[in-house]
């Protein structure tokens, strides 16, 4: 009996249970990530009040609106939002740590709000809005660097319209720096206002984004770092030689957005139809002679036993590993006070030699193959981080979300400037000064106050890179340091910088078309064409020299077929229509 | 039997009458652990079909359903004449081609695996070879596709640099990155993951035969190779005909996870299939409308592929599978 007593219970137990699994699995409803122990949880019931306080009327339980941070109230009904966070696959849970608590005790609770951050990953972003988006449950803000991206939230219904002059009120410091930088002409699609848009100090010139070789190698053999294409081919030849690299080129898969920059391969100066129709990073231009081109070089490479013939199996990773191993020539990254791939370069390869190329200014070069080339590279936008405001949001997300931005570009913790401390961290824990008093980090990538990727994921929202004022100051401060060479990489950065303001001046250096139109072409073709192009890129690359030219146009043609013909038509009446923005 | 006598049988048959009180009263724990499975199929097999309406409107994630626009067939058209169309036909063509080629040497393996394990005689060499072959079921297959790289790259691969260190190849063989080399290391894997658990259902239809007919036949001096044509294939074929109609329905069908496992961008003319262009170009791309109408296009083909597979089945004169 108590046997048949103790089944049923089990029974009735295991079959409520699994039943509420499952059907918990399809609620709609979500709560928040982990707290920290200053964070309130949001219940239910905050999550109806907010929806109450969001279309009450009259703004009773608005009480920021007052003129900058001086004039802002806590809200009279706890606040939601929502802010996304790029997750870039590190140690750190970027939704739960130190600096997400921080922002809530100094910023969330002396305002009544609940900031939420939500991870993004960073190599899936369309996705991963997509699916907040399918589950109605946008994050307050959506953040992207690329027009295209927020065009196409845009375009799809995912924000709402910008009142510029809500913005200005709330958030005076940001308007303000937003009209300083001539942003303001950036705000609109479609006449109507959608975007804010973050500081992008330096934005033509991408002197943050270095090439380290070997120096040490190039010593041994007697060379130069390379500045044309023979002396690249001969240095290659010299690498292989020599032993010390059997790829000299490297190699890893062609793929994802921004893929095979053409930037060196267009003619100078370009063509002003031709840069607004082809010339974006974002969808490769596989029918333009420029890439045609670059993908030729490559090939050359390839058959002369340079690149990688594993190329399709080996992911960016891979190519990190080489460069740790001692196996490659190059690695190109964001400068940053510590760069984990060099600390694992170091520690395998004690005695190796790091520089960083320098650009001496605009070289133009033709090869023995007849291809033109310049040394041109992709300027940033004007701006840095878009922020668009989710089509979901109530009033009083938006005021806060507003009142986050301000807060993170001119907010003051304990009398320090909030970006300051979200940039470098704590004295004596994760930054030092330096003789000269500027602020050098030491550890911020380990234990309690652990930045991923140095917090830059939070304060993009204000700015897109550190800045004291003056390039010095602001190499000193960004700079890879503690290295065995980073004594020599001071006055190389600062070279490069110089270089690439030359070719800024020369006018070769041209920032991406910008549309005031949306494009349905590109939103409706730019995924299909990404995977076209990886796959017609590899097939190039592997193709013999012969059958290169009768490949390139087969696939050519399919290209162009596959909806890159219509994105041509598309930004050339863009173009045509006065909707874009013209050349420098 | 004649008419009369079976209806003298049924007859016999006790008549039981209950009622669905009582039924539940006496079983009510059964039910109640029925609904699990119950709530499970209602909710994913059946819960999402309304969304299905999507193949007939241009979906937009922002407008729903109910903002969203009706288009009609458009969606459909669109899949063989819209500018992915040459992608679809290519993918269509691939799914078939390799489906069919999956059947042709995945069907057959199990078969004839469970005709060998039964024929084994030491069982612990029996269960540790069915272990070790069942085994390859349990990895996923971002396991698998993880081992092929290592095992299969080009130059850096296992069997590629064993092979050339011994001298038996000078260069690496393409495995994975040519596409004929990668067609019969794809369809190879497959049968290698899926054969070992194939087997298991053959192997329970075996069991269900009848060891008297082993034994006459031995008595009348017929081989090994005899007793497994004339009993024990005989014996397993309405197992054989059941599954081949099943698998029938998955001529469409395809596996994203192997497709992905084992993908490379040299190979996309024979990769590129269905569950490609749905990820890829439907999901990815955000073509939700068009993705969803290919799926029901291979849901409703590999259903017509059933049915006129268990008529032909029947037609032959075996049970069939409906």
């Amino acid at each position: 009996m108590k046997k048949n007593m103790l089944k049923r219970s089990l029974a009735l137990a295991m079959s409520s249970a699994m039943v509420m699994g499952a059907l918990a699995g399809c609620s709609g409803s979500t709560q928040p990530t982990t707290e920290g122990g200053t964070q309130s949880s949001q219940t239910s019931d905050d999550k109806t009040q907010n929806t109450s306080s969001g279309t009450s009327e009259g703004g009773e339980s608005t009480s920021a609106e007052g003129a900058g941070i001086d004039g802002w109230q806590p809200f009279a009904d706890n606040v939601k939002l929502q802010i996304p966070v790029y997750d870039r696959g590190g140690e750190v849970d970027v939704t739960n740590n130190y600096w997400t608590q921080w922002v809530q005790t100094n910023f969330g609770d002396k305002y009544n709000i609940t900031v939420e951050f939500v991870a993004i990953p960073r190599g899936d972003v369309l996705n991963a809005y997509a699916n907040l988006a399918n589950a109605q449950d946008l994050p307050t803000i959506l953040m992207e660097y690329d027009f295209p991206k927020q065009a196409q939230w845009a375009d799809d219904g995912y924000l709402q319209e910008l009142d510029l002059e809500k913005l200005k009120t709330i958030a005076p410091n940001y308007y303000a720096m937003m009209e300083e930088q001539g942003n303001l002409d950036y705000t609109d699609l479609n006449d109507t206002t959608y975007f804010a848009l973050a500081e992008r100090p330096y934005s033509q010139n991408t002197y943050n984004y270095v090439t380290f070789y070997r120096q040490d190698w190039l010593d041994q053999l007697g060379l130069e770092y390379p500045t044309t294409w023979e002396d690249t081919l001969k240095v290659y030849a010299a690498i292989k030689e020599a032993g010390l690299a059997e790829y000299p080129a490297g190699g890893t898969k062609i793929s994802g957005a921004g893929v095979d920059q053409n930037y060196g391969y267009r003619s100078n100066p370009q063509d002003e139809y031709e840069w607004a129709t082809t010339g974006d990073y974002a969808i490769p231009a596989l029918s333009t002679e420029a890439q045609k081109n670059l993908l030729k070089r490559r090939n050359e490479l390839y058959n002369l036993g340079y690149f990688n013939p594993d190329f399709t199996q080996r992911e960016a990773a891979d190519g990190e590993a080489d460069f740790i191993a001692g196996n490659a020539f190059t690695y190109t990254a964001y400068i940053a006070p510590s760069i984990s791939v060099l600390d694992s370069f170091y520690e395998t390869n004690p005695d190796a030699h790091l520089s960083i190329a320098v650009c001496p200014g605009l070289i133009e070069d033709t090869g023995s193959d007849g291809i033109s080339t310049t040394n041109a590279y992709r300027p940033n936008n004007n701006f840095g981080m878009m922020i668009g405001f989710s089509a979901l949001a109530s009033d009083d997300e938006i005021t806060a979300a507003m009142m986050y931005m301000e807060w993170m570009l001119a907010g003051e913790v304990d009398g320090t400037s909030a970006l300051f401390t979200m940039q470098y961290g704590i004295e004596g824990e994760t930054f030092e000064y330096d003789e000269n008093g500027y602020p050098v980090i030491t550890n911020n990538t380990e234990g309690e106050y652990a930045m991923a990727n140095n917090n830059k994921d939070y304060w993009c929202v204000a700015v897109e890179s550190k800045t004291l004022g003056t390039i010095e100051d602001d190499i000193k401060l960004n700079m890879p340091v503690n290295y065995p060479d980073s004594d020599e990489w001071y006055q190389q950065i600062l070279d490069n910088y110089k270089g690439m303001e030359s070719m800024v001046d020369s006018g070769v250096i041209q920032p991406d078309c910008n549309f005031a139109v949306t494009l349905t072409s590109v939103t409706d073709n730019q995924e299909a064409l990404l995977g076209l192009y990886e796959e017609f890129a590899s097939k190039l690359t592997v193709a013999s020299e012969d059958e290169f030219d009768t490949l390139y146009e087969q696939f050519k043609q399919e290209y162009l077929d596959a909806g890159y013909q219509a994105i041509i038509d598309e930004r050339g009446q863009a173009y045509n229509d006065g909707m874009t923005s013209k050349m420098k | 039997m004649g008419k009369g006598s079976k209806e003298a049988v049924a007859k016999a048959k006790p008549q039981v009458k209950t009622s669905w009180k009582k039924a539940f009263k006496r079983d009510w724990q059964l039910y109640l652990l029925l609904i699990f499975p119950l709530a499970m199929v209602f909710i994913f097999n059946y819960a999402a079909y309304p969304g299905l309406r999507m193949v007939f409107m241009n979906y937009k994630v922002m407008k729903g359903y109910s903002g969203s626009q009706w288009v009609g067939m458009k969606n459909f058209v669109d899949l063989f004449t819209g500018p992915s169309s040459a992608r679809f036909l290519m993918a269509l063509k691939n799914s078939i081609v390799f489906n069919l080629l999956d059947l042709a040497l995945g069907f057959p393996m199990p078969i004839i695996l469970a005709v060998m394990l039964n024929e084994l005689r030491f069982p612990k060499y029996k269960k540790v070879t069915q272990t070790i072959l069942y085994l390859p079921h349990f990895l996923s297959w971002a396991v698998i596709g993880s081992i092929a790289l290592t095992m299969f790259r080009t130059n850096t691969g296992l069997i590629n640099m064993t092979f050339t260190s011994f001298g038996w190849i000078e260069q690496g063989i393409p495995f994975l990155t040519e596409k004929f080399h990668w067609a019969a290391t794809y369809l190879l894997i497959g049968v290698w993951q899926g054969m070992g658990w194939g087997s298991i259902l053959y192997l329970a239809a075996i069991t269900g035969i009848s060891g008297d007919l082993y034994e006459a036949a031995m008595i009348d001096g017929a081989s090994r190779w005899q007793r497994i044509w004339h009993i024990t294939l005989p014996g397993i074929r309405p197992t054989i005909v059941t599954l081949l109609i099943m698998n029938l329905g998955r001529l469409m069908g395809s596996n994203l996870e192997r497709l992905v496992a084992l993908d490379n961008a040299l190979v996309r003319d024979f990769q590129y299939q269905l569950a490609v262009y749905i990820y890829d170009y439907g999901f990815s791309g955000q073509h939700y409308s068009i993705g969803t109408a290919a799926n029901l296009f291979q849901s409703l083909v590999g259903l017509a592929m059933v049915l006129i597979a268990d008529r032909v089945a029947k037609a032959l004169g075996e049970t069939g599978l409906l």
